[in-house]
């Protein structure tokens, strides 16, 4: 399993998302079915306290018959002691009966043809034992044996038994639906919490394969890094053997183009010796020679030979200048480069006052702002680079105006310092940006003289180095010629310039 | 050479025709009159040296001085170089390098193997023609020793 950042994000968030939803539903759900509990639970006190409102209801209807009969029987007042206590809290009983009754609705028209069967009740005690008190006995047991009493006894019982079956009844039905709320609470409770656990391990799943893949990665970067200083090394010492070996093959090169070239000098100075010889010659016989014969080889030996000489000389002289300038370029990149501490103040302030002459015969100034005390470098290098680009600011400066040379020294980040060395010259055309720095290439109008070497040896020096050069020209305004070199040149740079 | 001058040869191992010729004519200007025998080819020179045999005894006897030019068509300068100073008849035959070759590993090569002068030709002409006439000016006074 592949997973993106973005893939991962979403998934965890989702998954997050769908837990807390489960959550959520789960304890909703229980605070519901809770508070459905809870509602049971009252509604069933409420009945339990209806059903034992209607057993005692009964029971002191049964004292209160149980005295009036045992006083009838003996006609001892003792045994009228429950007849009086159930007489004194029948009506409470009987309104304790009526608010539990206030739970079941439809119980009222019972309750209240209970209570007139009941007033009737205990009318018929009452006047039975107040006949028996005043002793006439036998009037009270008659109205015993009408069986009338009996009869509401047993309306008030039915009516109690149907309540107190009712409460029951219910009793029951609750408990059932009690039962089923527990239940789904078990079932709600537990279906919700295997989905928050599902989604739990599916959210470790993901995180897990995350952390998984994260790992590989992370000992992959490290494997390649470990990699990484081998091929670097590999490749700087590919690069240090290109080097070398067009280093070698120019200085061959060049070395094999000297020696015929040396042959062509050789023997065009042996060959102006002998053109020197004839013109003395024709010079003194050539009076004595006439006609066109005569003529030719004075034209010949004055004109034709030392024009075709002249031009050979200057064509050999030009290639040795050439060639002189690859050796240069080649032995330049052979040379051992010495790092050494070098005061660039010092050495910028005596670059300036190489110039310092032509500087002031054009009317010029140099302004010298170093930022960066001192590096460790090449000397000879960095004064060649100098010397050469300072040369260039006052060589190819405008005519028409004074000349403002700039030369700054600035630390960069990544240890690095930059000399910008700013002039206010005839500047140079951005096409031509690149290709001042190869070799024999010039740009502008060709008034000075010059083989088109400079820049190309400076850049050459810089890149040995370790650093490059950058030109910043607008043309006709000025160029900047910026040296961009390690504050520490080390040891080993010369393999690693290409 | 004053005294022995006449009989003191000088072995010019040149493969560049044209060098060799202007080597002759301006060691010629600068006065020298030995005899100058030119061979072109490492092998050839070799055979002159060394004789059929491959011995040395073809030298004996003789004065000689060897003008060696180290990049030949057939071998290298150096391995003539060792030869000749490897040798008994020619071990102390003065062997005079004149090459383009200005690598400094080069020259010190040379010098371990017992070259007596090492010369850089000059890049440009004029500067060579000089070098050249101020090596016959050094033959001229030089002492050459007549091989064992």
């Amino acid at each position: 399993m592949s997973l993106t950042r973005n893939s991962f994000v979403v998934r965890t968030l989702v998954l997050l998302l769908l837990g807390l939803v489960a959550l959520a539903g789960v304890v909703v759900t229980n605070v519901w079915l809770v508070q459905r509990t809870q509602d049971y639970v009252t509604e069933v006190t409420q009945l339990r306290r209806l059903r034992a409102a209607g057993v005692d209801l009964r029971s002191r209807l049964q004292d209160a018959e149980t005295g009036q009969r045992g006083f009838l029987i003996t006609d001892d007042a003792d045994y009228l002691q429950p007849y009086d206590d159930a007489l004194a809290n029948l009506a409470s009983y009987m309104d304790r009966l009526r608010q539990a009754a206030e739970v079941m609705p439809d119980l009222a028209p019972r309750i209240e043809q209970l209570a007139g069967v009941i007033d009737a009740r205990l009318g018929e005690l009452r006047q039975t034992v107040e006949l028996a008190r005043q002793g006439q006995r036998q009037a009270a047991l008659e109205i015993v044996r009408t069986d009338h009493g009996k009869q509401l006894m047993d309306q008030a019982r039915a009516i109690l038994q149907e309540v107190v079956a009712e409460a029951e009844d219910k009793l029951g039905r609750l408990g059932v639906a009690q039962g089923e709320s527990a239940n789904a609470l078990w079932w709600v409770s537990v279906v919700g919490g295997l989905i928050v656990v599902a989604i739990t391990l599916a959210g470790l799943l993901t995180i897990l394969s995350y952390l998984r893949q994260l790992a590989a990665a992370r000992q992959e970067v490290e494997a390649l890094n470990v990699n990484l200083e081998e091929r670097v090394r590999e490749r700087t010492a590919e690069l240090g053997r290109a080097n070398e070996e067009i280093q070698r093959f120019a200085y061959i090169v060049t070395h094999d183009l000297r020696a015929p070239l040396v042959n062509i000098m050789g023997f065009t100075a042996e060959l102006e010796q002998g053109v020197a010889t004839l013109q003395d010659f024709v010079a003194r016989s050539g009076a004595s020679e006439t006609g066109a014969d005569g003529d030719a080889a004075r034209l010949a030996a004055q004109e034709d030979l030392p024009e075709a000489l002249g031009f050979i000389r200057s064509s050999t002289r030009k290639m040795d200048g050439l060639i002189n300038a690859i050796l240069k370029l080649s032995r330049e990149g052979r040379r051992v480069l010495k790092p050494e501490r070098i005061d660039l103040q010092a050495l910028l302030q005596n670059a300036v006052a190489a110039v310092a002459h032509q500087v002031s015969d054009a009317e010029g100034e140099v302004a010298l702002d170093v930022q960066v005390p001192a590096l460790v470098g090449d000397r000879l290098s960095l004064e060649q680079i100098v010397g050469n680009l300072l040369d260039n600011a006052v060589k190819y400066r405008r005519r028409d105006v004074p000349l403002r040379i700039k030369v700054r020294a600035l630390a960069r980040p990544g240890g690095l310092v930059n000399i910008a060395i700013e002039d206010n010259g005839r500047g140079i055309d951005a096409q031509d940006h690149e290709r001042v720095f190869e070799l024999f290439r010039r740009s502008g109008q060709q008034d000075q003289p010059g083989e088109g070497i400079g820049l190309a040896h400076v850049r050459a020096m810089a890149r040995n180095l370790g650093g490059d050069i950058a030109l910043n020209s607008t043309f006709g305004q000025g160029s900047v010629f910026t040296l961009i070199l390690p504050a520490r040149l080390r040891a080993d740079t010369r393999s690693m310039a290409a | 050479m004053s005294e022995n001058a006449k009989s003191v040869t000088i072995i010019m191992i040149e493969d560049d025709e044209g060098h060799a010729r202007l080597i002759e004519k301006n060691i010629r200007r600068a006065g020298v009159n030995n005899e100058i025998v030119p061979f072109a080819s490492g092998t050839e020179a070799l055979a002159f040296l060394f004789g059929a045999d491959g011995s040395g005894n073809a030298s004996a006897g003789r004065s000689l001085l060897i003008l060696l030019d180290l990049n030949l068509p057939d071998m290298t300068g150096i391995e003539i170089l060792e030869k000749v100073k490897a040798n008994p008849h020619t071990r102390r035959t003065p062997v005079v390098v004149l090459t383009t070759t200005d690598d400094a590993r080069e020259i010190q090569r040379c010098y371990d193997l017992g070259a007596n002068v090492y010369i850089t030709k000059p890049v440009n002409y004029e500067g060579f023609a000089n070098a050249i006439r101020q090596l016959g000016l050094f033959f001229s006074v030089m002492q050459v020793p007549e091989t064992a």
